[in-house]
């Protein structure tokens, strides 16, 4: 989309430039990549808007393109006859916590990977990114035995405990990117000015690191909401969150209609933070926009 | 009492590498001493241990008159002013110059005075209120001295500051950097590789070679009279010669026999002439200290022709003079003179 607005103002500029010039390569790319965007996302959220507001006393079949009738029966109904404001709740409040314990966590690992050079730090960097290629219901399973084995019977600390280990790598990353961006002349200055502890923190540590605890905040906060195996291995039946639920949905009870109320109620908040997450990155730094002398 | 004195200064890093040798260093106040020296040769090295971000591994630092050897940055009366500026990216130009002052708490109304002073001294008063990604290079550059210069330090360190300017604005900061010092009176420890800053803007001249420093000198006497080869060829361009004394001033090089004002030291190892000190004389002139060759390369310079000659001995490179008015073209026989009190020994090996 940015292309878009960008191409504009030069065709403007120079009305007799040859059509072709329109097709280079970048272009197409864009035009393949709005595509992929259009099949992706949002013909199916637009499915999800329209079967979640389908009216309970029509069928949405062939021949029809768009439901016959629309209302907001389902929501309500899912509202009120399952637990999904009891897994509301747990999810928003599990999934911060994972997301500050994780970042909490990750920080000191990012720290020494950004900082310093130290014999086996290859391995252990590919070592930090191993909970990504196991199968969360492999990690599930066994995770669970070995939270009983441990004598923790908390679901809450359970599922925290986990969501914070399989979620480490991405936080473990992106603190490196944002430890690494901390300019050490700039640690130096602040010294040198006479700058107390907390006042080089934030003039040199917290512009380069914002971004990434921002970032590192919401893609984990993202992924424990929306995460299921642990969840539902570790935590059901006494501790739902939302997408057990949506779990529910599918196999022998499957409603299409109350299956795309839930995952509007997971997917939309996600997709707001994410907008924000961007939009924050982008003025978090004054530094990387405008030019260099 | 000194502004700055740094007695047998050496720093051996972590890693066991010996970055600084012996160090002794004296700097008076108000004065403007540089220190030059090839990349790698612990200029910056210097410049931190000085400022406090390297603990010295022996020797003592006074700042002052007060012992600082042990004292951390913050509580050395230097301040730095450093090649990538390392100005504050999201602070304006304002709030930058101000933040030493303010860390420091001085007083409001003296904190204003000193920024209303410096912003007018650098000539940035129309930016006060940008941020620093939208000034050029050399008002950057501005920037962080009057950051520097805000906490009234004793000493100022700077290194390479002009390394990322191009050739013409370095040219104009230099003198602006030079104006600024004499107006205000503060001392100045100024590092560069770049000889021609070196020579147009210091009081003093530490040359540094490998973590020692060879000579120290105004910028007239390091250049006229280089102690070492290593000098004579780092600042300006010179012909070293190797020679064997034969007593009395008089000594046997491959250029034949000359005869020098003043005799060699004992520990000398090369005579050194500058390229500007010959003058050419007729092909059959019978005289002491001529020498004979031929052009091999000739560059006209402007000013003067820079002419590459080959003499007799063929190991010996080819010998530099530069010859102003009309010069002899490449493949003529020439003969030139070398006066005598031209000629100056120096010491050590060629690098
Ligand atoms: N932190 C360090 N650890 C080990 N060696 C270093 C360190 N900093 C600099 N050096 C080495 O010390 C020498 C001098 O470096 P430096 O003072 O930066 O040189 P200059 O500023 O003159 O170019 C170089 O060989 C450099 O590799
Ligand atoms: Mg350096």
């Amino acid at each position: 989309m940015v292309s878009l607005s960008d191409t504009a103002p030069v065709a403007s500029r120079r009305p007799r430039r040859p059509a072709f010039r329109r097709f280079t390569i970048s272009n197409v790319l864009i035009a393949i990549l709005l595509l992929v965007c259009v099949i992706w996302l949002v013909v199916p959220f637009g499915m999800a808007v329209l079967w979640s507001l389908l009216d309970p006393s029509v069928r949405w079949e062939y021949p029809d393109v768009l439901p016959p009738a629309l209302s907001f029966a389902r929501w309500i109904e899912v509202w009120n006859t399952t637990s999904l404001p009891m897994a509301l709740r747990n999810s928003y409040i599990l999934a911060p916590t994972v997301a500050v314990t994780t970042l909490i966590l990750a920080s000191p690992t990012a720290y020494a990977f950004a900082r310093y050079d130290f014999p086996g730090k290859g391995a252990a960097q590919v070592l930090t990114l191993l909970p990504l290629v196991i199968p969360g219901f492999v990690l599930a399973i066994f995770f669970s035995a070995l939270i009983f084995s441990l004598g923790i019977y908390s679901r809450f600390l359970s599922i925290l405990l986990a969501h914070s280990v399989l979620f480490l790598p991405y936080a473990i990353r992106l603190m490196t990117v944002a430890f690494s961006n901390v300019r050490l002349d700039l640690v130096d200055a602040a010294r040198d000015l006479g700058a107390s502890p907390w006042a080089r923190f934030r003039v040199a540590y917290w512009p380069a690191l914002a971004p990434g605890i921002l970032a590192s905040l919401i893609i984990v906060f993202i992924q424990s909401i929306e995460e299921f195996a642990v969840a539902f291995v570790v935590g059901a039946p006494n501790f739902t969150t939302i997408p057990s639920i949506l779990y529910s949905y599918l196999g022998y009870n499957f409603v299409r209609p109350n299956a795309a109320v839930v995952s509007l109620v997971l997917v939309i908040p996600n997709v707001l933070l994410m907008l924000g997450l961007e939009r924050l990155l982008k003025s978090a730094n004054p530094a990387q926009t405008g030019v260099k002398g | 009492m000194a502004s700055l004195a740094a007695k047998g200064i050496s720093k051996v890093f972590e890693d066991g590498f010996q970055a600084l040798t012996d160090i002794d260093l004296v700097v008076e106040p108000g004065e403007f001493v540089t220190l030059l020296g090839p990349s790698g040769c612990g200029k910056t090295t210097l410049l931190k241990t000085l400022a406090g971000f390297y603990d010295a591994t022996t020797g003592t630092i006074e700042i002052g008159g007060t012992d600082v050897t042990a004292a951390p940055p913050e509580k050395r009366d230097t301040a730095m002013c450093f090649q990538s500026y390392a100005l504050f990216p999201h602070l304006t130009v304002a709030e930058n110059i101000d933040f030493g002052p303010r860390q420091a708490g001085v007083p409001k109304a003296e904190r204003r005075d000193r920024l209303e002073g410096l912003l007018r001294q650098v000539d940035l008063e129309a930016h006060r209120d940008k941020l620093p990604n939208r000034l050029s290079g050399g008002q950057q550059q501005r920037v962080a001295l009057a950051r520097a210069l805000a906490m009234r330090p004793a000493v100022v360190l700077f290194d390479e500051p002009l390394s990322n300017l191009d050739a013409k604005l370095r040219e104009q900061v230099r003198r602006e950097i030079r104006a600024l010092q004499k107006e205000i009176g503060f001392t100045a420890i100024y590092v560069t590789h770049d000889q021609s800053e070196a020579l147009a803007m210091s009081d003093r001249v530490v040359v540094m070679q490998g973590g020692r420093i060879d000579q120290v000198g105004r910028p007239e006497e390091i250049y006229a009279r280089p102690e070492t080869a290593f000098v004579a060829d780092f600042i300006g361009a010179a012909n070293l010669v190797p020679f064997e004394d034969m007593g009395g001033g008089r000594v046997k090089t491959p250029l034949g026999d000359l005869r020098a004002a003043v005799p060699p030291a004992g520990n000398a190892t090369f005579i050194c002439w500058r390229p500007e000190d010959v003058e050419l004389v007729e092909a059959g002139a019978a005289s002491e200290n001529v020498i004979r060759g031929v052009v091999r390369d000739r560059a006209y310079q402007g000013a003067h022709t820079e002419l590459h000659v080959a003499t007799g001995d063929a190991d010996l490179g080819l010998q530099r003079l530069h010859v102003a008015g009309a010069a002899p073209a490449e493949g003529a026989e020439v003969a030139f003179r070398l006066g005598a009190d031209q000629i100056r020994f120096v010491r050590g090996a060629l690098t």
